[in-house]
C-alpha cells in the first residue's frame, strides 16, 4: 500500500521549470492586452489634496487613468476581515489611498497603456498635490499622546490592546525563587518571493477572469465580489514564483485595481509589480518588542511567563491583529509551563503594512522562549541545555494539550536535543572555545521549536469573542481524482502551489492508493475556481497542505479505488476481496482487466457497467480533519486549538564572530526534525533547508530599514541584505519522524518550520561567542555593524 | 520613440527585430520572441533570474540593452536542451530537487552551465562563490549546490564516453 509514500519520487514540477516552461502570470499574453503601472506615494504620511490624471491620459498610447476619486466612485471598500478582528471602529479601506497616504509606496493612481514603458512614462504626468504630515516610524513615537494619528477615526495610533491568560500567573510568580526579566526585539523583514505580485484581468460580458499569483484565491475571489459587486468571477492561479504568506492578503488591492482598469478600458489589463514596489508596499513581517518576565525556581524550572508584546503593524488597519493571534499557535513552544499571560498592543506607524510571512508571529514567540531560556541559565549559573531539558514536555505526555488548548499529537523533544548535540559535536565545540585566540570567537546556540500546521481560524474567537462567522474554522478542502479514458490518472487540488511540490506529493499518494506508478499520475493544470474543488482551509497558507490536501487526495483516490474494484469484480465475475491492483491492472484469480480497458468501459459502454453503478471513473472528496474536536471552538477558558499538527525540531548553530569587524559567519547549522511520516523526504528536506536559510539570513542582517522621515532605505535586495550562497551555511538535516496519531499517514507540517527557531539559534550562538565581552543579544538583526557595537559595549 | 534594428542569433536561430533604445534584452527576449523562460525578479541585476549567455558569457539580461546585444549569439534556457534531450545540468536539477517555485531556476541552470563550462570540477566553495550572482528565496541552496556537483560528474562522465 505504501510503495511510493516515503520515497523521494522524481519531481513532477521540475522538468517544466528547468526547461523554462513554467507558466507564471507575466508569461501570459492576451489579444489587445494593456499594461498597467501604479503611481505610489513618495511620502510616508500626507493628505492627498488633488489627483489629476488629465495630462497622463492625453499621452499617446495611454488608454485610461484611475485616480482615487475613480476608485472611490467605482468600487466599494473592503470590510475589515479576520486579520483585523481587533479593530474597534469599522474603518473601510479601498484598493488605493483616497484622501491620505500612510506609507511610502501606498498606491495612489493607476495608468494603463499599450506598452509597459508607455505606462511608466505616463506616471510622471499624473499631477498629485500632497500636504505632507509628520511621520511616525517607531512604536514609541507613534504611541506618544501628541503623535499625529494615522486614522482620525481612531484618535490614537495604539489601535488595539488586549491580552490572553492561561493558568494562575500571579500564583506562579508568588512561588518563584527568582524573576528573570528581559526586553527583546525582532525586526521587520519579508520573504521577498522572487516573483513579485502579478495580475492579469479580463472583463467579458459573461464575467471577469483574473489570473493572479495569489496564495489564497479565495481572498481575491471575495475581494473582487466585495469591491466590484461582481457575481461572476473566475480566479486562475498559474505557476507562482514563491509565496511564503506574502501573496495572501495585499494582492487583493491590485486585483481590484487591475479589474477596474479592465472594466473601464474593455481590454485585458496586465499589472506586474516591480521589485522596489514589492519592497515598499508588498507587505512586511511585523516588528515586535517583548517585555518578558519569567518566574523560575532555582533549578531552572519555569513556573510562569508574563509577556508584554508591542506589534508595529505599519500604515494599515487591515492586518491589525494577525501577528498577535498567531502567537497562540506556539504560545508554549515545547515547554510544560502551565501559567502564561500575554498582553498585546498593535501600534500603527507610517511604514508598510504587515502581512503573514513564513511563520507570522511564531518566530517572535520562539525568540521569546529561547532567549529567555538562555537568560535563565545565565542568571542561575546553569547550563542552557539543562534548563531547556528541565522544562520540555516529556515524551510520555503525548498527546499533550497545552494550557491554551493546542494538542501536540506526538513528539520526543529530549531526543531531538540529544541528537542535535551529537550531530553538531557540542562537547567538541565547547573544547575548541577554550583553546581559541586571535580575532575570531566561536559560539554555539542550541534551540528548539515547533512548527504548527493546519489552520483553525476559530482560534481568533478566543481573543475576539464577538467574531461569530468564522470561515476557516476547522477546515474543508477538496480534491478530484479521475481515471482517464486511456487509463492514465489525473487530479485537481483545491489549492494552488507556490513551489512546495504539491503535484509530486499528491501523485505519490494517488499512486499508492490506486496501484499505479506515479509517472501515470498528473495534475490537471493549476488552480482555477471554475474547475477546481474549493478549499478554504488549505489555499496554500498556514502549513495546511499536509493535513487537508493530503486528506482530500487520499479520500478521493480511496473512493475511486472502490469504484474500480466494483467495476472490475463485475467484469471479471470475481469477489472484490480477491482482487488486487498492480501497475494499473486489476488482477483476479484467473483473469485481469487494465485501467485502459476500465476507462473505455466506464465512459462509453453501458452494457458492461454493473446494474445501478454510475458511469465514469471520477471522484471528488472534501476532507475535514476527523480529529478537529475537541476544542475546535474556544471553551469558557479561551482554550482553542490554534492549529492541528505540531512538527518539532532542534537547531544547533555554530558561528565564528570576527571581533574586529563584527562579521558573523555560520560555520555549521544542524537540524534534527520531527515532521511525522515523510511522504517525499527530499521535498521535506527542501522545505527545511529553505526556511532555515531564511531565518539565518534574517538573523544575520536581512531586513527593512526606515529613515526618521519614514522613507524606506532598503529598496533593493542588495540594500535589504538578502543572504546569498556565500553567507548561507550548508544546512544539515537529520529526520527523527514520530508519526502523528491523528493524520492520514502520520504526517505533520513541513513548510515554514525552520524559519521559526533559526533567528533564535543564531542569536544564541552569537551571544555565546561574545560571552567573554559580556554581550547580551536582545534584538535582531545581528549585522556586522550591530555586532561590533555590542562588542564595544554600546 | 525611435526604434533600432536588432539582429541576433538566439538559440541557433536568426532573429531580425527592432527595439527602442531603452528596451532591455530581457524584455526583448520575453515580449518580442516569446522566450518567457528568462524571468524578471528584480530588473537591477541582483537576482540573476534573467541570466542568459551572450557570445558564451553569462549575462544578466536586465543589465543589457537589446541594442547592445545586436550582432550577438544569445542562448536562453529554452536553447540549452537539444532536440528534446535535457542538458545534464537540467537532469541534475530535477534529480536533486534543486528547485521549488522554479522562478529562479532558469537563471541558476544557466549560471551553473556557464560555471561548468569554465571549471568542470568545481569545489563546493567555488560553486557557492560563482552562484552568489543568483538569488533563490525557496531552497536554501543546499540542493542547488548538490545538483551542480552532480551535473559536473555527469558532464565529466559524458566527456569520457566520447
Amino acid at each position: 500500500m505504501t510503495r511510493y509514500i516515503g520515497t523521494s519520487v522524481r519531481s513532477k514540477e521540475a522538468p517544466r521549470h528547468v526547461t523554462g516552461r513554467g507558466r507564471y502570470v507575466d508569461d501570459l499574453t492576451l489579444p489587445r492586452m494593456l499594461h498597467a503601472c501604479i503611481l505610489r506615494s513618495p511620502y510616508a504620511h500626507a493628505r492627498v489634496a488633488r489627483v489629476d490624471g488629465g495630462r497622463a491620459a492625453e499621452r499617446s498610447g495611454v488608454k485610461a487613468v484611475l485616480t482615487p476619486a475613480d476608485v472611490q466612485r467605482l468600487s466599494r471598500p473592503f470590510k475589515p476581515g479576520r486579520y483585523a478582528a481587533g479593530l474597534r471602529v469599522p474603518i473601510p479601506e479601498y484598493a488605493c489611498a483616497i484622501d491620505k497616504v500612510r506609507y511610502v509606496g501606498e498606491p495612489v493612481a493607476m495608468v494603463a497603456a499599450e506598452t509597459r514603458a508607455g505606462a511608466e512614462d505616463a506616471l510622471d504626468l499624473i499631477d498629485v498635490e500632497y500636504e505632507p504630515l509628520a511621520a511616525v516610524v517607531t512604536t514609541a513615537g507613534a504611541a506618544a499622546p501628541a503623535a499625529p494619528a494615522l486614522y482620525d477615526e481612531l484618535g490614537t495610533n495604539v489601535a488595539w490592546q488586549g491580552h490572553v491568560a492561561y493558568g494562575d500567573v500571579d500564583a506562579a510568580f508568588a512561588q518563584a525563587d527568582r524573576v528573570v526579566r528581559e526586553n527583546l526585539k525582532i525586526h521587520r523583514y519579508s520573504s521577498t518571493p522572487l516573483e513579485p505580485f502579478a495580475c492579469l484581468a479580463q472583463a467579458a460580458p459573461e464575467g471577469l477572469t483574473m489570473w493572479c499569483n495569489a496564495q489564497s484565491p479565495d481572498v481575491v475571489y471575495e475581494a473582487l465580489a466585495e469591491a466590484l459587486g461582481l457575481q461572476t468571477v473566475r480566479v486562475i492561479v498559474p505557476d507562482v514564483g514563491g509565496g511564503f504568506g506574502q501573496k495572501i492578503h495585499l494582492i487583493r488591492k491590485y486585483a481590484v485595481l487591475a479589474a477596474l482598469m479592465a472594466v473601464r478600458t474593455g481590454r485585458p489589463v496586465k499589472w506586474i509589480e516591480d521589485r522596489s514596489e514589492h519592497m515598499m508596499a508588498g507587505g512586511h513581517s511585523c516588528e515586535q518588542e517583548f517585555d518578558v518576565e519569567a518566574a523560575v525556581k532555582g533549578d531552572g524550572e519555569v513556573l510562569g511567563l508574563k509577556i508584554r508584546d508591542t506589534d508595529d503593524v505599519g500604515g494599515s488597519v487591515s492586518t491589525l491583529t494577525i501577528h498577535f493571534t498567531n502567537k497562540l499557535n506556539n504560545l508554549f513552544n515545547t515547554y510544560k509551563v502551565q501559567h502564561l499571560r500575554l498582553e498585546g498592543r498593535s501600534v500603527l506607524t507610517n511604514k508598510c503594512p504587515v502581512v503573514p510571512n513564513r511563520g507570522i508571529g511564531k518566530p517572535g514567540m520562539c525568540f521569546v522562549w529561547e532567549r529567555t531560556m538562555d537568560r535563565i541559565a545565565q542568571e542561575l549559573g546553569l547550563d542552557p541545555i539543562e534548563v531547556r531539558r528541565r522544562n520540555l514536555v516529556p515524551k510520555e505526555a503525548f498527546p499533550y494539550t497545552t494550557p491554551n488548548g493546542n494538542i501536540h499529537g506526538s513528539g520526543d523533544y529530549q531526543t531531538l536535543l540529544d541528537k542535535v548535540l551529537a550531530n553538531v559535536g557540542y562537547e567538541d565545540v565547547r573544547r575548541r572555545q577554550k583553546e581559541q585566540h586571535g580575532s575570531t570567537r566561536i559560539g554555539i546556540g542550541v534551540v528548539i521549536g515547533v512548527e504548527p500546521g493546519g489552520r483553525n481560524a476559530a482560534r481568533d474567537m478566543a481573543i475576539f469573542p464577538q467574531s461569530k462567522q468564522m470561515p476557516g474554522a476547522g477546515g474543508v478542502e477538496g480534491a478530484t481524482v479521475k481515471i482517464e479514458k486511456n487509463g492514465s490518472v489525473v487530479f485537481t487540488l483545491g489549492s494552488p502551489s507556490c513551489g512546495q511540490s504539491h503535484e509530486t506529493t499528491a501523485a505519490q499518494i494517488i499512486a499508492d492508493v490506486l496501484g499505479v506508478t506515479p509517472s501515470r499520475v498528473s495534475q490537471v493544470g493549476t488552480f482555477d475556481t471554475a474547475l477546481s474543488p474549493w478549499g478554504v482551509s488549505s489555499a496554500n497558507s498556514g502549513n495546511n497542505f499536509h493535513l487537508y490536501d493530503v486528506g482530500a487526495v487520499h479520500g478521493a483516490a480511496t473512493r475511486l479505488r472502490e469504484k474500480v474494484l466494483t467495476l472490475a469484480a463485475h467484469l471479471l465475475d470475481e469477489d472484490r476481496g480477491s482482487l488486487r491492483i498492480e501497475d494499473g491492472v486489476v488482477h483476479g484469480a484467473t483473469d485481469r482487466v487494465s485501467f485502459v480497458e476500465l476507462g473505455r468501459i466506464a465512459y462509453s459502454n453501458q452494457a458492461l457497467l454493473p446494474p445501478g453503478v454510475e458511469g465514469g471513473l471520477e471522484t471528488t472528496y472534501y476532507h475535514s480533519h476527523p480529529h478537529a474536536e475537541p476544542l475546535m471552538l474556544p471553551d469558557a477558558h479561551g482554550r482553542v486549538r490554534a492549529q492541528y499538527t505540531f512538527s518539532s525540531a532542534a537547531h544547533a548553530a555554530v558561528v565564528e564572530v570576527d571581533i574586529e569587524t563584527g562579521r558573523v559567519r555560520v560555520v555549521r547549522y544542524v537540524i534534527v526534525s520531527d515532521n511525522g511520516t515523510l511522504i517525499n523526504p527530499s521535498v521535506v528536506d527542501g522545505q527545511i533547508y529553505g526556511s532555515a536559510a531564511h531565518g539565518v539570513s534574517v538573523a544575520l542582517g536581512e531586513g527593512f530599514v526606515y529613515g526618521e522621515d519614514g522613507q524606506l532605505l532598503t529598496m533593493t535586495l542588495l540594500d535589504y541584505g538578502k543572504s546569498t550562497t556565500l553567507e548561507t551555511p550548508r544546512i544539515e538535516v537529520e529526520h527523527y519522524p514520530i508519526p502523528d496519531p491523528f493524520t492520514t499517514f502520520g504526517q505533520k507540517a513541513a513548510g515554514e518550520g525552520a524559519a521559526i527557531p533559526s533567528p533564535a539559534a543564531i542569536a544564541s550562538a552569537v551571544e555565546d561567542a561574545l560571552a567573554p565581552f559580556g554581550v547580551k543579544v536582545r534584538r535582531l538583526p545581528l549585522s556586522p555593524e550591530r555586532v561590533w557595537e555590542l562588542i564595544q559595549g554600546r | 520613440m525611435n526604434r533600432h534594428p536588432v539582429h541576433l542569433t538566439v538559440n541557433g536561430e536568426t532573429v531580425d527585430g527592432e527595439a527602442e533604445a531603452r528596451t532591455l534584452l530581457v524584455h526583448f527576449l520575453r515580449e518580442q520572441l516569446g522566450l518567457t523562460g528568462t524571468h524578471v525578479g528584480c530588473v537591477v541585476g541582483e537576482c540573476g533570474a534573467c541570466s542568459v549567455l551572450v557570445d558564451g558569457a553569462l549575462v544578466k539580461s536586465c543589465l543589457m540593452l537589446a541594442v547592445q546585444a545586436n550582432g550577438s549569439e544569445v542562448t536562453t534556457i529554452e536553447g540549452l536542451s537539444a532536440a528534446g534531450a535535457l542538458h545534464p545540468v537540467q537532469d541534475a536539477f530535477i534529480d536533486r530537487f534543486a528547485l521549488q517555485c522554479g522562478f529562479c531556476t532558469p537563471g541558476f541552470v544557466m549560471a551553473a552551465h556557464a560555471l561548468l563550462t569554465r571549471n568542470p570540477d568545481p569545489t563546493e566553495q567555488q560553486i557557492r562563490q560563482e552562484l552568489s550572482s543568483n538569488l533563490c528565496m525557496c531552497t536554501g541552496y543546499v540542493q542547488i549546490v548538490e545538483a551542480v556537483r552532480d551535473a559536473a560528474g555527469r558532464l565529466r562522465a559524458k566527456g569520457r564516453d566520447r
